[in-house]
């Protein structure tokens, strides 16, 4: 069952929802679909560069979704790969697998976001005890401090996915000159906002908890909201701007969510 | 007033249900029982929706008070089960009258214990489940004292001259054993492992103190990665075995983070995962390789097996003249998009 959709071109068979045998759509050769054990299935983006393959698994994970097949209850997608979780005694991996080869058919190699991006301005202090490890990242990267705040908060970074743990926004680093080393020794404990980088990604921590990823600020706003649906207000494609304020500002933002963060104002892309 | 549970003994025990589905793209675990097919079995007993919260007895002494007549059903892990001081069965509906005290103990083969109650009780809710969720801070064990809000009154259906068991409903009741037989398929990334691979069916491992819900440690010959390079982080699936460094084996289970770096040897199957919430630490497991096809028809086999039982409850309630719970809708899982 481990059959490329690249020998498998012309999408037949019935499903729960559509016909997808009337649609003789050229496969996607930019996407292979391997099983996951007896409950999952995973699609792949291959053969293409880092940002293209980012867009095609969130594009097929959005277009999955739009479908709402019968046992699929869950789509992971990240930066080269879609989870598909289903449960095996309502559906089967043949059906799942017909349905995402269908849909990355229909997609292509290069489509086009499905919701335009929002951009989210994110209040942050910078090192002290907010951001331990900013000094040790500073000299571990030959910059200032003032440096690696400035490169920090002086882009908009793109949230790649939501990952471990609890929809943590996982974003692309900023600009700096080289990866930044995980640290030796993982905290037992990092506070809730607490905004960290490594290797060449940066993360808002959403809830306490363990993490081995420098920290260089935290932030006062709320990250998720517990009892909204879905519990995070931010989407893969949507981007952060920190903007360093000073611990004294603390409190003027410690009530807010980082749904109240959105920055209607500019538009990018 | 409506009638509670009340805990006396807590040892150490939750509210659980089959855990947060439909949320994993937001990035939140599922969690939820952790032997789903005890947890389900239990529910169907009572005539319950088989999401309807009930408790999870994890490997210590517990016991309980109901200030009204109700019906439970514990199954899970062997124990001694009692109703005021009289041994009662496992895995078939036990009458419980007013002010009697359950208790389970001896938990000793097995770790998870599932008690469900005709009708459920009432539960707080968090994206869709009552299950705990340690990172979200959700759902904290109880404690002696703590009051379960029963949903449903119940006649007494005890017959007052005997305590012959009333029902013989036959339960699909899983095996446990003191050496577990976990079975797995291949994952994604087995040939990331080249030869090593088949270290993982050559000899036991065993299960350190270092597991829980969301995931188990064990210790043995472990495979290694033959191939180099950075893996990207992607969603891996519950039951995910990983090789993260070090002498110990990875494997994820209800509570894992969605995302992780680690290349996917091997997954547990559904069936598997059930067994997997039951092993005692310091207790040893066999792999033992499934195809997708014999890990399909097991998975469906066991799951069909609940829905024989669930018409055996259906038929024993209406003959015996208890009322089917009027239970809330808990709802299948969403639908990805809903």
């Amino acid at each position: 069952m481990n059959s490329l959709l690249a020998d498998d071109p012309i999408v037949n068979g019935p499903t729960t929802k559509g016909s997808y045998g009337n649609a003789k759509a050229k496969a996607n050769a930019n996407v292979t679909i391997a099983d996951c054990g007896d409950s999952a299935l995973v699609a792949k983006a291959v053969g293409l560069a880092a940002e293209p393959a980012w867009q095609l698994v969130h594009a097929l994970a959005g277009a999955l979704n739009a479908v709402q097949l019968t046992g699929v209850h869950d789509v992971v997608p990240t930066y080269d790969a879609l989870l598909v979780e289903f449960d095996c005694a309502a559906t089967d991996h043949d059906t799942v697998r017909r349905v995402l080869a269908h849909e990355a058919a229909r997609l292509g190699p290069h489509p086009a976001p499905a919701t335009p991006p929002r951009r989210f301005v994110v209040p942050v202090v910078y090192g002290g005890d907010y951001g331990p490890d900013l000094p040790e990242v500073a000299a571990q990267l030959g910059l200032t401090e003032g440096e690696i705040i400035a490169l920090h908060s002086g882009s908009d970074l793109t949230v790649r996915c939501l990952g471990a743990p609890a929809g943590a926004p996982m974003t692309d680093g900023p600009p700096f000159p080289k990866p930044v080393p995980r640290l030796a020794s993982p905290r037992i404990r990092v506070d809730a906002g607490s905004v960290a980088v490594a290797g060449r990604q940066a993360v808002i921590c959403p809830m306490p908890s363990p993490g081995g990823w420098p920290l260089l600020g935290r932030t006062p706003v709320r990250v998720l909201d517990l009892h909204s649906d879905p519990i995070t207000a931010y989407r893969p494609g949507d981007t952060f701007r920190f903007r360093p304020i000073e611990p004294q500002q603390w409190d003027d933002y410690a009530d807010l969510s980082l749904a109240d963060c959105t920055d209607p104002e500019v538009r990018h892309g | 007033m409506a009638d509670t549970l009340t805990i006396r003994t807590p040892g150490i025990v939750t509210v659980q249900d089959l855990g947060r589905v439909g949320r994993s793209r937001y990035g939140l675990p599922a969690n939820g029982a952790a032997d789903q097919h005890s947890a389900r079995v239990a529910n169907v007993l009572c005539g319950n929706h088989d999401r309807a919260p009930l408790l999870e007895i994890t490997a210590l002494d517990f016991s309980c008070v109901s200030s009204g007549d109700t019906l439970i059903a514990v199954t899970g892990a062997p124990a001694e089960v009692t109703v005021d001081g009289v041994i009662r069965p496992q895995w078939e509906p036990i009458p419980v009258q007013a002010g009697e005290t359950i208790k389970i103990t001896g938990i000793h083969r097995g770790l998870r214990v599932y008690l469900a109650v005709l009708g459920s009780f009432e539960a707080d809710y968090l994206q869709g489940s009552c299950a705990p969720d340690t990172i979200l801070g959700f759902g904290p064990a109880l404690r002696a004292g703590d009051e379960l809000t029963l949903r449903t009154p119940c006649p007494p259906i005890d017959h007052p001259f005997s305590r012959i068991p009333l029902f013989r409903l036959k339960a699909p009741v899983p095996a446990f054993p003191t050496t577990w037989t976990i079975d797995v398929t291949d994952g994604p990334d087995r040939a990331e492992f080249g030869d090593t691979g088949r270290r993982l069916f050559d000899a036991p491992f065993t299960v350190t103190p270092r597991s829980n819900h969301i995931g188990l440690r064990l210790q043995g010959v472990v495979p290694r990665r033959v191939t180099k390079g950075e893996v990207l982080s992607r969603g891996v699936p519950i039951g995910a075995v990983e090789v993260p460094a070090g002498d110990e084996l990875l494997v994820l289970h209800r509570g894992r983070g969605v995302t992780a770096g680690y290349p996917v040897l091997a997954v547990v199957t559904a069936t598997g995962l059930s067994s997997l919430a039951q092993v005692r630490p310091g207790q040893t497991i066999h792999f033992r390789h499934r195809t997708l096809d014999q890990a399909v028809t097991t998975h469906r086999a066991q799951r069909e097996a609940i829905d024989a039982l669930r018409t055996r409850v259906h038929t024993a309630f209406e003959a015996l003249r208890i009322r089917a719970p009027a239970g809330r809708d808990y709802g299948a899982p969403a639908p990805v998009g809903a």
